[in-house]
């Protein structure tokens, strides 16, 4: 039995389903991140667990027990809103004791309670000052010492980062990262940012328009996306989505990439997948991440599968610690990560190494993922 | 501004127009000023002049020997109706009346308003849109059948008095001024907070709930508090109106030692006895004008902006 268990889970506004019925489940000290891009009703998914909004159909489980019908204070929950959410016309410290201050625990221990959290945050030169007084950085800061000082059995963020500049929210994400390491809490976090999810989840639940897409560890997530929408969604740069066409040739089969005015490159495909070869002679996408698409010598040395072809390269972006090169396939552009001191020029043909065993492939029709 | 928006324009010509523009500008709101205030001035002086004085020196002329004298006589001597006793128990009148009207439709506001914006229920719209009737209900019409809820009411207390012993102030001039200036008011007060509680992060809400906090706890703690702005215009509307209100207060407590001050007043111009103190008359008209502008020297110093700063982000 998983801590936390979303069983079916629906709710509808009116005629309108904003979710289609959710299932996810989390262990005890887990990190499970809802991504996806606005829209896609993960915030609804939070303030239902929260119990800000109510649910049509399903249930919530935490530690087996259905949480859905109580009130979001008896939930054992705490929560970090995007806003913050702080109260404009209370101290730090009386923000972070409101909470035990309604449920009447007695000053003393409040008082304890606060300094204990001030300490792990570093905000205990604040704890007299409001919220207006402080900086973006740590107005987060007392927001999550709120949330940590009720020591609740579940937290909830929601893009607790998304306000703060990008430095900051660098910084702030390895915060929360090493207070999920320290305090062993089970979290549930949401955000669109899918660089977020990636480092901080230790489940990631992929949403669209009020469905889980896929939902697994990262590394599933990222290797192994189960249809075009995850695939694209999940990685910066994006995954190179090109329009391909898989040929037979006797027991084999390839995939062939068209190219304007040149050659098409045919990759072939060893052992002639099964699943490749339902679609003999017959269009697909052809996914491959940026990094492995890459200069052969910087091509990953034991990859059981590496094809090397001529590219025509129209884009070349140094990036610093890598340099990006964008060539046209299947008609559309094509980013490949090189190495940062990789020789390379605009304009001129080069030698890229496609790394088929990290490739995947989606039917078109469907956008599912083929291989 | 002309000469912001268009800086092309040659710097000369332009600074000229701009001062003929200020001149112009300046020039016009000294004539509304003093066209405004006028009857304040000579209201202010006649008050501090004596009778004889007023009688054959000029209306704009500054006081001779100045007096407090009729202020004292408006205060504590001149008639009122066929009573001698000055102005001051209708000034507490008025003062009993309108503290307690102004707290309770504004809080009764601030209630409606929290409720409309962050505790929707179906149908909320509808019932905003019938409070905003009561802002354009003229009060002239509610006149009779309101009349016939107060003697109703009156008569309930006559029965709870026989009954109890206590009337529980039901059919008490004052209790129905009150309970019928807090009905009027309560359409602009719910206008006033609801619009201003739009605007107020429900975040705040979420989190106060997830803190444990019960609706009415949330209310006193997170909205009131962050009200002040808001809270202070209402109460500087509200006051104005009701302590200024004539036409309730004449319609059902126009006799009598319950008058408030608005009609008292005028009974003490009507009065046709003897000769006309204007000194007196006028003295008494400060006297009832005095209290809200106290509240607005008073109140206007709270009137800040940016209090709601640092509650969502910066």
């Amino acid at each position: 039995m998983a801590f936390l268990e979303i069983d079916g889970l629906k709710k509808r506004f009116g005629n309108v389903e904003i979710l289609k019925g959710i299932n996810v489940e989390l262990e005890k000290g887990g990190f499970l991140v809802l991504v996806g891009p606005s829209g896609c009703g993960k915030s609804t998914l939070l303030n239902t667990i929260a119990g800000l909004e109510n649910i049509t159909e399903g249930e919530i489980r935490v530690e087996g027990r259905a949480i859905n019908d109580l009130h979001p204070s008896k939930r054992d929950i705490a929560m970090v809103f995007q806003s913050y959410a702080l109260y404009p016309n209370m101290t730090v410290a009386g923000n972070i004791a409101f909470g035990m201050e309604m449920r009447g625990v007695p000053a003393a221990e409040r008082q304890a309670a606060i300094d204990k959290v001030a300490k792990i945050l570093q905000i205990g030169h604040l704890l007299q000052r409001k919220p207006s007084q402080l900086s973006g950085g740590q107005r987060q800061r007392v927001a999550m010492g709120r949330a940590l000082v009720r020591d609740p059995k579940l937290f909830l963020f929601d893009e607790p980062l998304s306000n703060l500049d990008a430095k900051l929210r660098v910084d702030m994400r390895i915060e929360i990262k090493r207070l999920h390491a320290t305090t062993g809490t089970t979290i549930v976090y949401v955000t669109h940012d899918q660089i977020e999810a990636m480092t901080l989840a230790t489940k990631i639940a992929v949403m669209r328009d009020g469905e889980v897409q896929q939902f697994g560890t990262p590394a599933e997530i990222y290797n192994n996306p189960t249809n075009i929408f995850v695939a694209d969604f999940m990685g910066s740069p994006a995954m190179n989505l090109i329009p391909a066409k898989i040929d037979g040739n006797g027991n084999g089969v390839s995939v062939v990439l068209d190219r304007e005015s040149r050659q098409p490159i045919v990759l072939p495909m060893p052992g002639a997948p099964a699943g490749l070869s339902a679609f003999k002679d017959k269009q697909v996408i052809f996914g491959v991440r940026p990094e492995a698409l890459t200069d052969p010598e910087g091509a990953e040395r034991n990859g059981s599968n590496i094809a090397t072809a001529d590219c025509h390269i129209e884009v070349v972006e140094p990036a610093g610690s890598d340099t990006f090169a964008v060539t046209n396939l299947g008609g559309k552009g094509v980013v490949a990560r090189l190495r940062a001191d990789a020789r390379i020029q605009p304009g001129t043909s080069t030698p890229l190494a496609f790394n088929l065993s990290k490739a995947v492939f989606f039917d078109p029709a469907t956008e599912k993922r083929i291989l | 501004m002309s000469a912001v928006t268009s800086p092309a324009r040659p710097a000369s010509s332009g600074a000229s127009a701009r001062t003929i523009n200020r001149i112009v500008i300046y020039g016009l709101l000294a004539l509304f000023a003093i066209f405004y205030l006028m009857p304040l001035f000579v209201m202010l002086v006649t008050s501090f002049k004596t009778m004889d004085e007023i009688q054959n020196g000029n209306m704009l002329a500054l006081p001779q020997s100045p007096t407090i004298e009729p202020w004292f006589k408006a205060w504590g001597q001149t008639c009122v109706g066929l009573t001698c006793a000055g102005i001051k128990g209708y000034f507490w009148n008025s003062i009993k009346m309108v503290v307690p009207a102004v707290l309770i439709s504004t809080l009764l506001g601030a209630l409606n308003g929290y409720v409309l914006t962050k505790w929707r229920f179906r149908g909320h719209t509808l019932v905003f849109a019938m409070m905003l009737f009561a802002c354009f209900i003229p009060f002239q019409s509610v006149l009779l059948p309101m009349a016939t809820i107060l003697g109703s009411i009156g008569r309930f207390g006559v029965t709870l008095q026989n009954a109890t012993g206590f009337n529980f102030g039901l059919g008490n001039s004052t209790v129905n001024l009150v309970f019928v200036h807090v009905v009027y008011g309560l359409g602009f007060t719910t206008l006033f907070f609801r619009n201003y509680y739009e605007a107020f992060p429900t975040e705040l809400i979420k989190a106060a709930q997830v803190d444990g906090a019960s609706f009415f706890q949330i209310f006193r703690r997170i909205m009131l508090p962050n009200s002040m702005p808001i809270f202070v215009v209402t109460v500087i509307y509200q006051f104005t109106n009701i302590w200024n209100d004539f036409l309730f207060a004449s319609a059902y407590a126009g006799t009598g030692d319950v008058m408030p001050m608005t009609v008292a007043l005028n009974n003490v111009v009507n009065t046709s006895t003897g000769v006309v103190e204007y000194n007196v008359n006028m003295a008494a008209a400060m006297i009832a004008a005095l209290p809200t502008l106290i509240v607005y020297v008073v109140a206007g110093r709270y009137f800040v902006r940016g209090l709601m700063a640092g509650a969502v982000k910066g």
